[in-house]
């Protein structure tokens, strides 16, 4: 299968979850959707959970490719999480109904896939790290602090994702921004930071 | 006084413990299996229980799940309400109420897992509903906290605090780790307190932490 038409089926698989749900999720109309035939289908994926977890591998690829998008710019750490917590945010809102997939949908089918969510948010530590630096007391900051900075902005994100109103998250942005940054800057420079981030938008 | 009598008080005493038998079966299926796979069989089976005494009891699954969340929530009340407080700093409750809810999660981890995990991704609506209420609670105790502090405090800020916390637990959960919790207090203390008191201080109160979880 070309690389066009796998992901055209992955966007159809995750489509039909979002809106049948698991139980009712049918191979064959998202086969039909994507012009992919039984053949090329089964060369590829065993059942339907085969494909189903093979496209939220690679959806969730795409998200924090598009998040980590210029965070190897030169720009301050500060800034670089700004512009990931944007992006991803603009993302979020542009497609509630993925959104609902990454967050409910798929991790709700049973404890392996929701492991799959966990493991999407901890790709988002890594880039964390550098906040480190950043720290305005001498002393090593808590073990934690990273996972701490993902789960705040996550549970902000999943909170309207669920209540429906995503598209109210790239105006809450700065906020989200003060609460992923204040465990390594403290609340003094994290609120500039927000104020500067509510001044731009 | 007849209505003390063995015949009146035995059967109440024999359906509390079915139920909680039936309760302790549905959070250790749904760790196990995810709620989706949980059978109301699976539930009977583990507890050794007869489907009569479910169904005296809950009117089905999801009646059985909320039944269970509304354990773990209240125990997780009365824990914080058992606390003798009155000589502590505004900080230090904090510090002592959060520490009660790890030891109680790390006590009750099937339970845990229902309410941290379960109910808020792979559960019913309901169920779901059931954590929103909790975690607004838990929420506003913080942004209640945070209100005198230098920085005061923002709902979005407090549950995004919340949020934090929430993370790590369910790391923790996600990998049979819910014994780990209390020695986790000082990142807990530290993130809780962090966009409040502001990084000094909440390093200052995570070492005191530090010291409390290795007493125990």
């Amino acid at each position: 299968m070309e690389t066009d038409q796998r992901n055209a089926l992955f966007l159809a698989m995750l489509d039909e979850l979002a809106q049948r749900g698991y139980e009712e999720a049918s191979v064959e109309r998202v086969r039909q959707a994507a012009g992919v035939s039984t053949g090329e289908f089964e060369a590829e994926f065993n059942d339907k959970d085969d494909c189903l977890f093979a496209a939220y591998d690679w959806i969730t690829d795409v998200v924090v490719e598009k998040a980590s998008a210029g965070c190897d710019s030169g720009e301050p750490w500060p800034d670089r999480v700004r512009l990931g917590l944007e992006r991803l945010l603009e993302e979020v809102a542009a497609q509630p109904r993925l959104a609902e997939v990454l967050t409910r949908a798929f991790p709700g089918i049973r404890p392996s896939a929701y492991e799959r969510y966990v493991a999407l948010l901890g790709r988002f530590v890594p880039f964390m790290h550098e906040g480190r630096d950043y720290s305005e007391v001498e002393e090593e900051l808590p073990r934690e602090v990273e996972l701490l900075a993902v789960g705040a902005a996550e549970a902000i994100i999943f909170g309207e994702v669920d209540a429906g109103r995503a598209e109210r998250l790239p105006r809450m942005m700065p906020e989200i921004l003060f609460s992923v940054l204040v465990p390594f800057m403290g609340p003094d420079r994290a609120a500039d930071a927000m104020r500067s981030a509510a001044a731009a938008t | 006084m007849a209505c003390l009598g063995v015949i009146s008080t035995g059967p109440d005493v024999l359906s509390v413990s079915d139920r909680d038998r039936i309760l302790q079966a549905m959070a250790e299926c749904c760790a196990e299996h995810g709620y989706r796979a949980t059978t109301v069989n699976a539930i009977l089976e583990r507890a050794g229980v007869e489907r009569e005494s479910f169904e005296a009891l809950f009117t089905d699954k999801e009646d059985c799940a909320l039944a269970a969340l509304n354990k773990i929530l209240s125990e997780t009340v009365a824990r914080i309400s058992m606390l003798d407080l009155r000589t502590e700093s505004e900080m230090e409750k904090q510090v002592r109420e959060i520490q009660a809810i790890l030891q109680l999660l790390a006590a009750r981890a099937s339970f845990a897992r229902l309410g941290c995990v379960e109910a808020r991704q792979l559960g019913s609506a309901r169920m779901r509903e059931s954590y929103e209420a909790a975690a607004r609670v838990l929420a506003l105790m913080i942004e209640r906290a945070g209100s005198g502090t230098p920085w005061g405090a923002s709902g979005v800020t407090a549950r995004a605090a919340l949020g934090g916390a929430e993370a790590l637990a369910r790391r923790e959960l996600a990998i049979g780790g819910a014994g780990n919790l209390p020695k986790l207090l000082p990142d807990f203390v530290y993130g809780v307190l962090v966009p409040f008191v502001g990084q000094q201080e909440a390093l200052r109160q995570a070492k005191l932490a530090a010291r409390v979880a290795e007493e125990e």
